[in-house]
């Protein structure tokens, strides 16, 4: 029982960096329609540029705050340089120009920092054991992480106006330039929050996953399957999904071969497709804005 | 008249004219495959061996991305198994080297065909996604598995002689792999310009018009896939035999993604853009790694990397045609040099509008998604002048499966909810053989809600078509129109990455047999010829012979929606489903149009139109049937309907006396 | 426009860059000047290795190159070998099996070398195996897996055997009065197989292999291993891996509180372990070869001259202190290049010097080798080391 609530455990903490990936992932398909491969680069990318900012002896929040910035900014550039620059930019040609930023981002990050993984520091706290289930600090950093930042974004776009105009932008161009926000901006501000949430998820991650150049892939690649789950549009459902996701793949390496962990997520992708496209969600219209 | 016009009458006979470029084309790679061994470094002979040997999957990739207009990210994951299956065949059952080479293609087509099955009911991005995991399921599974030899994988088994030579070094390997890839060459450019290649790339352009035509989509996409996955596999094979040993690193996801550039870089569905990609990445591959570090001092890895990124991005950015566009862009502009100076009055046709049939179709994966594209509305330029006024046209064959009067089409309580809103609710109706029958109703009366039904474009809630005796609700449109029931649509959907007669052949694709083995072999010539002269006897028949060889989009929206008749028309169907036809065209087209409708009905063919124009359709049809709101409020002869005392209610308002002038004013017209 | 003969221009473009990328050298393609069998009896001395100099192996590799380059200038700048040049061809094989295969094949076909060197690890050595037996090439792995030399007529190495070093752990274990061990490997070549070893010698010595766990060397969360671990019933834990996954796994067992005594293997045997492991590594005990406790060997060690000397060269080189792995790497030059020197580059001569080799003092222990034994190291090539305040220090048990 130890055992279970421990893999549960590690699984949360894993699914809390899908989740916010997924969100991010979610953030720019619903105003964009763009499967972005690059989501997980973003993580990376801020944990790496954390770990040199602490090296370089700045403070822990010093670092991590200007790292949140800085890949805030990129993502915004990315948008502006590579995807607003496709016409008539459809899904499927989103996911080819990602993969493509995606793995100019790697090659970026292994000619700056190597191809040694990285640990940033833990951020502050004392690592706790309940009846016998070690957690650690940072995994209630992450889960805290998870809360603050996916539920604000979730809040923001389901809650707020300008959230709403936002998502609606995809599909009613009309509607969202009523409360001002025209197609661009809409697509510029989309990035910059999928952008902090996936340096967030960085970050958070790095003391205990480490930041490896290559590593933002696999990571993006399972936020998408949690946001399939969420049938890319339900941030609540993704947020569910994607924490599932992390559970589950804790139990196949606890219980069944810690090898074969990384293909739970594709076996999930392919089965949802083909089954339930609309994901989770129980009346995908209804979620649709 | 444009020079496309001009090629498109003159070839199409013979062997030679029609395959001149291919010929050429694998002549002049052969004689490099002979020299370079002779003439190349041993690091360049390296590259070319592993650029012959990915041109295979590439092949495979640029067919799947250019005919289906699918995406695969999981390409390596059938380079895998036929490599994996290769090795193990030799190493562990020690089987003689052909039996593991044709066991490792097979392998790779049979793995394909099984997720190929469920996955290809996935379109667009979902699919890409799909063999993204696929492609990490695969190698997660081979890393995992005892069988497959983990992580360090199958190796061992040496490289078995071929015909008593050892094939001990890169030039001979050379020789041996080149072979293959110009046949796989010539094969998948069979392909793209036979009976199913071009039903494939009339997909992209729109598939509901295809599927009505009698292609099925699915099983011709589970097809290519299949065949895609075989190039791979052999793909495989040849890397498993140079290699001499398989590990995980051939599934890597990093391999999916060079084939992807290979195929990206030489231009989207360009067969022999797939081998000059292959090359191109294997070199700037080899590059990199040896100028990066050059650069930036304690660079290692994968630096190649940086160059991918780059290059997709910029490619697809800046070129999305690929290699295969510049080298076209470039040709045009020594062609219209070249032209200017033979012939002052030859015109360049505008770039990138026509592309009928050649050895390349260009994808729609990059302009939209298959079916999203429309029709572009008439352009300037191309009035039709030719006045041929109404004398009556020739008429095509129809084909009449049952005598006149017999009920050809059943249908019986249809229904169509979505959601609260009823659309069409519980119509019944017979269309006899050989009569018109006309189906009209105010805007939004569920008209083409009901149309869609019977053709297949949507399924119903309940109710049943019978087609011939034969239920056919719910099923694909190619299903109806495989038993002779082919329709026209209201917004058009022309095919407009060929031709005129292009597109009118694509009618002819029910009459035709050759599948996707005889057309890579080549062995349809005959067969296609003939449907191409039937086509343009069609388009003579309809005044549209002048332009046949034009791009489709570029007719007029009027002459448009005539090609699309005689496309219907081409299928030689027992039941034409028009929708709208006579909207968007000219007076003396109207009558054209009519006169041939009575001439077709007479000579036994059963038609039913949608229409708006009230008048037409009374003054046309033999039966009318009305529907509105959904449900079908009158049925019967043009008369009795005319005087429905129901049908003037609904269908001209609910003031009596209005509709009463209203009426008059329609039976003065007819 | 002629649709044909637009299709004739893609083939053109592809004619005129294979035309461009011909460099006209006219280097031979099918195969060197003797089949790949014979090298030349002149010229200069071919020799070349196959490293994992980037991807997962690259902890291994990269000191394996800057040890291997500087022995050959070395080597050079005293004249060579009879006068011979001696001319290094380093190839990466990116960590992969399937890399080392094509630069091993590259090396035999092309470059047609006389004794090749690799690969770091045991996977792309195994690769390598095969294709160095059917061109029948001397070459000198520095990986560890006895699965790489064993019946071999080729293939050498300079590494401690894996059954060597887990001898050195299980008596330890015997010595302690430990009766049960759990095994977390590496999911590699390296790691494949050590179950079975321990369950053999753990028979003789009254231990038994109560649980195993494996892990990539890329993973980073080990969670799910070491809760199953801190289940097994055992008195201790042997992690059996490379840096950096071990010096992680290394971590995530101390976080988890399996609280068990911790062995580790020779895999360990650089400070990048300690960089991954952090304070974790305190306690932890592994047999390895005397160079990275060379500062507190006995004077009169018969290693300690030649330990001394080779630290100090590539200290001056490099700026590190070498890991055990560049230690592999000079051990196989040493090997290499003596029997050059006795045998001349005969493929058949050379094998037969180097299976002559005898009480050769380097780095990693004495080497005898011997037609049967091919590794050419005993147990008492290895010293128990404890990590220790980021540091490994002598320890006697």
């Amino acid at each position: 029982m130890t055992d279970f609530l421990q893999l549960t455990v590690a699984g949360l903490s894993q699914g809390s960096v899908y989740a916010l990936l997924a969100v991010g992932l979610i953030a720019t398909y619903t105003v964009r329609h763009v499967v972005n491969i690059a989501q997980g680069d973003y993580a990376t990318l801020a944990g790496l540029g954390s770990i040199s900012l602490v090296t370089a002896g700045l403070p822990l929040p010093v670092a991590i705050l200007i790292a949140l910035v800085s890949v805030t900014l990129a993502s915004v550039l990315i948008e502006r340089l590579v995807i607003a620059r496709v016409k008539n930019l459809t899904t499927l040609v989103s996911i080819i120009l990602t993969l493509g930023v995606s793995t100019l981002l790697q090659a970026i990050m292994l000619l700056i920092w190597g191809a040694e993984g990285r640990r940033l520091p833990a951020f502050p706290g004392n690592d706790l054991t309940l009846g016998g289930v070690s957690i650690r600090s940072q995994e209630l950093w992450m889960l805290g992480a998870l809360v603050v930042v996916g539920g604000g974004v979730l809040l923001f776009y389901e809650k707020t106006r300008w959230g709403k105009a936002l998502r609606a932008s995809a599909e009613q161009p009309v509607a969202a330039r009523i409360v001002g926000i025209s197609p661009a901006v809409a697509s510029v501000i989309a990035f910059a929050i999928a952008g902090f949430v996936g340096a967030t998820a960085g970050v958070v991650s790095s003391p205990i996953y480490l930041s490896i150049w290559s590593g933002g892939l696999l990571l993006g690649l399972k936020g998408f399957v949690a946001a399939v789950l969420g049938g890319l549009v339900s941030f609540r459902a993704a947020i569910v999904g994607a924490l599932l996701l992390g559970i589950i793949e804790s139990y196949v390496a606890g219980y069944v071969a810690s090898g074969w962990k990384d293909a739970v997520a594709f076996f999930i992708l392919i089965i949802v497709l083909i089954i339930r496209p609309a994901g989770l969600v129980l009346r995908p219209n209804a979620v649709r804005v | 008249m444009s020079l496309l016009n001009n090629a498109a009458i003159r070839s199409k006979t013979g062997f030679w004219p029609n395959n001149r470029g291919t010929i050429i084309g694998v002549a002049v790679l052969a004689v490099i495959i002979a020299i370079v061994p002779f003439t190349a470094s041993s690091s360049m002979m390296n590259i070319a061996v592993f650029s012959m040997i990915f041109a295979l999957p590439a092949i495979g990739l640029s067919l799947l991305m250019g005919l289906a207009g699918q995406v695969s990210l999981g390409q390596a994951a059938f380079f895998a198994i036929g490599a994996y299956t290769h090795a193990i065949l030799l190493q562990k059952f020690e089987q003689p080297a052909l039996v593991a080479a044709v066991g490792g293609v097979v392998a790779a087509m049979l793995a394909a065909l099984l997720v190929g099955l469920p996955m290809l009911r996935l379109r667009g991005h979902y699919l890409a996604l799909a063999t993204l995991g696929l492609g990490f399921i695969v190698m997660i599974a081979v890393r995992e598995w005892d069988f497959t030899g983990r992580t360090t994988g199958i190796y061992g088994y040496g490289r078995p002689e071929v015909f008593g030579i050892p094939i001990d070094n890169n030039g001979l390997f050379f020789w041996f792999v080149a072979p293959f890839v110009l046949i796989g060459l010539v094969l998948a450019l069979n392909l793209t310009r036979s009976r199913a290649g071009r039903a494939l790339s009339s997909v992209n352009d729109s598939e509901l018009a295809a599927e009505s035509l009698g292609v099925n989509t699915y099983a011709l996409r589970v097809k290519v896939f299949t065949l895609s996955a075989g190039f791979a596999g052999l793909g495989g094979v040849f890397y498993a035999y140079q290699v001499q040993i398989v590990s995980p690193q051939v599934a890597e996801f990093h391999v999916s993604v060079e084939l992807l550039l290979m195929v990206v870089i030489g231009g989207l569905g360009s067969v022999w853009g797939a081998i000059a990609g292959a090359f191109i990445v294997e070199l700037l591959s080899e590059g990199l790694r040896e100028l990066i570090p050059a650069i930036i001092p304690g660079a290692t890895g994968e630096v190649q990397l940086i160059g991918y990124g780059l290059v997709l991005i910029l490619v697809i950015i800046l070129l999305p045609g690929g290699l295969y566009q510049v080298v076209k862009t470039a040709w045009a502009a020594i062609r219209r040099r070249m032209g200017k100076r033979a012939d002052a009055a030859s015109r360049p046709v505008p770039d990138g509008t026509a592309d009928a049939g050649a050895g390349d179709v260009p994808t729609r994966a990059f302009g939209g998604l298959p079916g999203e594209s429309a029709a572009s509305a008439g352009t300037e330029g191309l009035d039709d002048t030719t006045d041929a006024a109404a004398s009556a046209p020739r008429i095509p064959t129809v084909s009449t499966p049952i005598a006149a009067g017999e009920p050809i089409l059943e249908v019986t309580g249809l229904t169509k909810r979505y959601g609260g809103v009823v659309a069409v609710d519980d119509v019944s109706f017979t269309v006899p053989a050989g009569r018109i029958m006309g189906l009209i109703g105010p805007n939004g009366a569920g008209k083409t809600t009901c149309f869609n039904m019977i053709t297949g474009a949507i399924a119903p809630t309940s109710g049943t078509v019978r087609f011939l005796g034969n239920e056919i609700q719910g099923r694909k449109p190619h299903v109806g129109a495989e038993a002779g029931l082919t329709r026209t649509f209201q917004n058009l959907q022309v095919f407009s990455s060929t031709d005129v007669v292009g597109n009118v052949y694509m009618g002819r694709y029910r009459k035709g047999r050759a599948g996707i083995l005889r057309g890579m072999l080549g062995l349809q010539g005959r067969e296609q010829y003939t449907h191409e002269e039937v086509a343009r006897d069609i388009l003579d028949s309809m005044r549209l012979g002048d332009v046949a060889g034009l791009a489709a989009g570029d007719l007029p929206f009027g002459r448009q929606r005539m090609m699309e008749v005689c496309r219907a028309l081409a299928a030689e169907p027992a039941l034409l489903l028009l929708d709208e036809p006579m909207a968007g065209l000219s007076g003396h087209e109207r009558e054209l149009l009519a006169t041939l409708l009575r001439a077709l009905r007479d000579a036994g063919l059963t038609i039913v139109l949608v229409e708006h124009d009230v008048a037409q359709v009374m003054a046309l049809a033999d039966t009318v049937a009305v529907l509105d709101d959904g449900v079908l409020i009158a049925h019967g002869d043009p008369e009795s309907v005319r005087n429905d005392p129901a049908v003037i209610v609904a269908y001209l308002g609910t003031d009596a006396e209005e509709a009463e002038a209203e009426l008059k004013e329609l039976e003065e017209q007819s | 426009m002629h649709r044909v003969q637009r299709r004739l221009l893609v083939p053109a473009a592809v004619a005129a860059s294979i035309a461009l990328a011909l460099t006209g050298c006219g280097a031979s393609n099918f195969g060197g000047d003797s089949g790949g069998d014979g090298a030349s009896e002149e010229g200069p001395i071919k020799i070349g290795a196959v490293l994992d100099i980037t991807g997962v192996g690259a902890n291994l590799g990269v000191p394996e190159q800057n040890t291997l380059n500087m022995l050959a200038e070395q080597l050079n700048a005293d004249g060579g070998i009879d006068g011979r040049e001696v001319e290094l061809i380093i190839k990466d094989n990116q960590s992969t099996e399937d890399g080392a295969a094509k630069a091993t094949t590259q090396l035999i076909e092309n470059d047609d070398v006389d004794l090749i060197i690799g690969s770091s690890r045991t996977g792309p050595s195994l690769a390598m195996r095969p294709l160095v037996e059917a061109a029948q090439v001397p070459t000198i792995s520095v990986a560890a897996n006895a699965a790489i030399v064993d019946g071999s007529e080729w293939v050498f190495k300079t590494a401690q055997n894996d059954l060597v070093v887990l001898e050195r752990i299980l008596d330890d274990a015997e010595s302690k009065g430990y009766t049960k061990v759990a095994l977390v490997r590496d999911a590699t070549g390296f790691g494949e197989g050590i179950a079975d070893i321990i369950t053999e010698l753990g028979e003789e010595r009254g231990i038994t292999l109560t649980a195993t766990e494996s892990f990539e060397p890329s993973a980073t969360d080990f969670t799910a291993q070491m809760t199953n671990i801190r289940g097994a019933d055992a008195d201790a834990v042997i992690i059996w891996g490379i840096t950096p996954s071990a010096g992680l796994a290394q971590a995530a067992y101390v976080q988890l509180g399996v609280g068990k005594p911790v062995y580790q293997s020779h895999g360990v045997a650089n400070d990048a372990f300690f960089e991954a492991a952090g304070p974790a590594a305190d306690g932890v005990i592994a047999p390895m070869g005397r160079l990275l406790v060379a500062d507190q060997l006995a004077d009169d060690d018969p290693q300690k001259e030649v330990i001394d000397q080779f630290i100090a060269d590539y200290s001056a080189e490099f700026g590190s202190s070498p890991s055990s792995f560049a230690g592999h790497a000079f051990d196989a030059w040493l090997v290499g290049t003596q029997a050059i020197e006795a045998a001349g580059t005969e493929p058949e001569g050379l094998r037969d010097a180097i299976e002559a080799t005898t009480d050769l003092v380097g780095i990693s222990g004495i080497f005898t080798m011997t037609p049967d034994n091919h590794s050419g190291l005993t147990a008492d090539a290895l010293i128990m080391a404890l990590a220790e305040g980021g540091r490994w220090t002598l320890y006697e048990e």
